[in-house]
């Protein structure tokens, strides 16, 4: 059985971000893979080292540099990546079809992918993705089993949690939770340079075109009341009932 | 010439600051309060490669040269100090020297330990009466039947008691001063060797110190590393790589100074207006920023001669003296940003202080450094 595991490369949390002409600029730098889908990873990876799973082909759309997240997946354990490459900022609709394709043309059976995408802030690629394939979802899964062709999992819903099955092949999106991952050890990111990594580029259309991007400005809203003691804390009460509306 | 880091050397200095400050950063204020010797993160460390960085892939290490030595060793400073000059010392002393001078059996035998971090190393050059002047230690080793039996002691030893492998350098040949020393491996549990209480520190208290005794200790003739009376020249060659990871700790610990007195001069407001404003802090700031830069410079370049194979001993002691020095400059400087509350231990940088400053002190003191540099100019003008 084969296994498939979406990875995105995207800011870093920490990353400065300058808005530069409409479009957010970050150094090359500053992209790590997203934290949510080193969960489907991770997930990927145990399943194989139960014995579970025969391989882990780790797939990213985007530009050359999304090759590091890649790198990263193999890092922590994956055995071989495709890069679907585009300059184009596509939108999870535009790469849901790719991506269905790449899941197919590897021969996998199980799709992780990233309960949400931190680029997008978005979590409809997972779903959208099933659709293409025609195979059912389970999103925002907290935990996932492999027993034969069925997949147990768990997964949050908003007054608590469902516990899901489904014969293969299915897609499934993490979350927080699903499972500790690894950090990449400096031997396997040294090996993960001479796992196979194939580049193909593609062409799609976007379906959402940005047209500007602006960084939210950061004024400073601290108000400093002025007054005896007494003033000053009838004032702050009436600001923290009327205005903030916390009391 | 291009001073950017290659992208491969990148992207292990940010595996290794994750793992740095997700798991070394968070335990070092208790390490520094109740000492103990950090067995669990070194353990993480040797998993992630940290432990033989230097040593070849053949013996389970990384095989990375000096400069990426350089950069990971910062990374783990700037999370805890004291973790980095345990690492420090088995990456760089007993590691380099079997490497260099051990014969393949020996290699064999102990690399693999050492780079897993399945065995933590010493170096054991310091005496009580034979710091800077290391040549005059005392510690003796006679020639028995099938090896050597040692007898003295030393001080200061980073990691005594808790370290599994000891390369320590005893006079076989008193008469013959520095050419009359010999390097030896012995381990642990070698009966005779015993070892002093922990030394109650400024700093770094986790990266225990003790001072080691050899009462009658028997030492088979295959732990010699080397040939006899060539210890000395062996353990000053190795202490240019070794010079290279404290000043590559000295920056780590300066950068997380740094970091944190310039985050502080944001946010503290004085006289209606957040500090960096006053120029007196903003000129702090730009002086802590430009030793630190210097000394980056300083230190990668001469970790690139020795990766070149270059003779680099100038170089390497220029980059521990600006380090360090710079390093207990740009602490002593955050105390002062942070004002009252940079003397407090509910902050870091009295810390910092505190670790910061043995790095002008070990493997050389500052003024060593400059007796190695003003020697070497003589050699180049006199020549
Ligand atoms: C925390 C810690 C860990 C250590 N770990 C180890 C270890 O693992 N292994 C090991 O072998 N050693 C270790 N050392 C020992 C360390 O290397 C020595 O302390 C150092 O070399 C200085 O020697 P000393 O303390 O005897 O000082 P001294 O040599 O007595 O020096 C005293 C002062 O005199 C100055 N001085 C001496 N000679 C000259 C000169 N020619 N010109 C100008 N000034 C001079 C020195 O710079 C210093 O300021 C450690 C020390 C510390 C504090």
């Amino acid at each position: 059985m084969i296994i498939a595991t979406y990875v995105k490369h995207v800011p870093d949390a920490e990353a400065r971000l300058a808005a530069d002409g409409g479009r957010i600029a970050v150094d090359d730098h500053a992209y790590a893979l997203d934290g949510m889908d080193e969960y489907g990873v991770e997930a990927a990876v145990r399943l194989k080292e139960a014995g579970l799973a025969d391989e882990v082909v780790a797939l990213a759309i985007g530009p050359a540099r999304s090759e590091a997240a890649l790198r990263t997946a193999l890092a922590l354990g994956a055995d071989r990546a495709v890069l679907l490459e585009t300059d184009d900022d596509l939108d999870p609709l535009a790469q849901a079809g790719p991506l269905a394709e790449a899941t197919r043309a590897c021969g996998a059976e199980l799709l992780l992918v990233g309960g949400k995408q931190a680029d997008w802030d978005s979590a409809a690629l997972g779903p959208a993705v099933a659709e293409a394939l025609g195979w059912p979802v389970c999103d925002w899964t907290t935990e996932l089993r492999l027993e034969g062709r069925e997949v147990a999992a768990v997964h949050d819903v908003d007054d608590g949690s469902e516990a899901w099955s489904a014969s293969l092949p299915v897609v499934v999106t993490t979350q927080q939770g699903l499972n500790e991952p690894r950090y990449p050890t400096l031997p396997n990111i040294m090996k993960a340079k001479r796992k196979p990594l194939e580049r193909r580029p593609l062409t799609a259309t976007a379906r959402v075109v940005t047209l500007a991007a602006a960084l939210p400005s950061r004024a400073r809203r601290g108000v400093r009341l002025e007054g005896d003691a007494a003033t000053v804390a009838s004032e702050l009460a009436r600001r923290l009932r009327d205005e903030a509306k916390v009391l | 010439m291009d001073f950017a880091l290659p992208d491969d050397l990148l992207a292990l200095q940010r595996a290794v600051r994750d793992f740095a400050q997700r798991e070394i950063a968070p335990v070092a204020v208790e390490l520094d309060r109740e000492p103990r010797f950090p067995r669990a993160t070194l353990r993480k460390m040797g998993e992630m490669g940290l432990l033989g960085i230097l040593t070849p892939e053949a013996y389970g290490g990384l095989g990375l040269g000096y400069l990426a030595y350089a950069v990971l060793l910062e990374e783990i400073a700037a999370a805890d100090a004291a973790h980095a000059t345990i690492a420090s010392v088995t990456n760089g002393m007993p590691q380099s020297l079997i490497l260099t001078h051990g014969s393949a059996a020996q290699r064999d035998r102990w690399l693999p330990r050492l780079a897993a971090g399945d065995a933590i190393g010493a170096f054991c050059l310091s005496e009580p009466h034979a710091g800077s002047d290391a040549a005059a230690l005392r510690t003796r080793a006679r020639r028995v039947d099938g090896g050597y039996r040692l007898d003295g002691s030393k001080a200061w030893i980073t990691s005594g008691g808790e370290a599994d492998l000891y390369l320590v350098l005893a006079k076989t040949d008193p008469e013959a001063g520095a050419r009359g020393i010999t390097a030896f491996v012995l381990e642990r549990d070698t009966p005779g060797l015993s070892f002093g209480a922990p030394e109650r520190k400024l700093g770094q208290h986790a990266a225990i110190t003790t001072s080691v005794r050899f009462d009658d200790a028997f030492v088979p003739e295959d732990q010699r590393l080397g040939e006899e009376g060539q210890g000395f020249v062996m353990a000053m060659s190795a202490l240019d790589g070794g010079r290279v990871g404290i000043a590559a700790q000295a920056l780590g610990i300066a950068r997380a100074a740094f970091a944190a007195a310039a985050r502080h001069a944001e946010e503290r407001e004085a006289f209606g207006r957040p500090i960096r404003e006053f120029q007196g802090v903003g000129f702090k700031l730009a002086d802590m920023a430009t030793r630190i830069e210097a000394a980056r410079l300083l230190t990668h370049r001469a970790a690139w001669l020795l990766d070149r194979g270059t003779q680099a001993t100038k170089e390497v002691s220029m980059a521990k003296l600006a380090a360090s020095e710079a390093a207990v400059f740009v602490c002593d400087a955050a105390v002062q940003v942070f004002g009252g509350y940079g003397y407090s231990a509910d902050y870091p940088v009295e810390r910092y202080l505190r670790d910061a400053r043995v790095t002008t002190l070990y493997e050389g003191t500052s003024e060593i450094q400059r007796v190695v540099i003003a020697r070497q100019i003589h050699r180049e003008t006199a020549r």
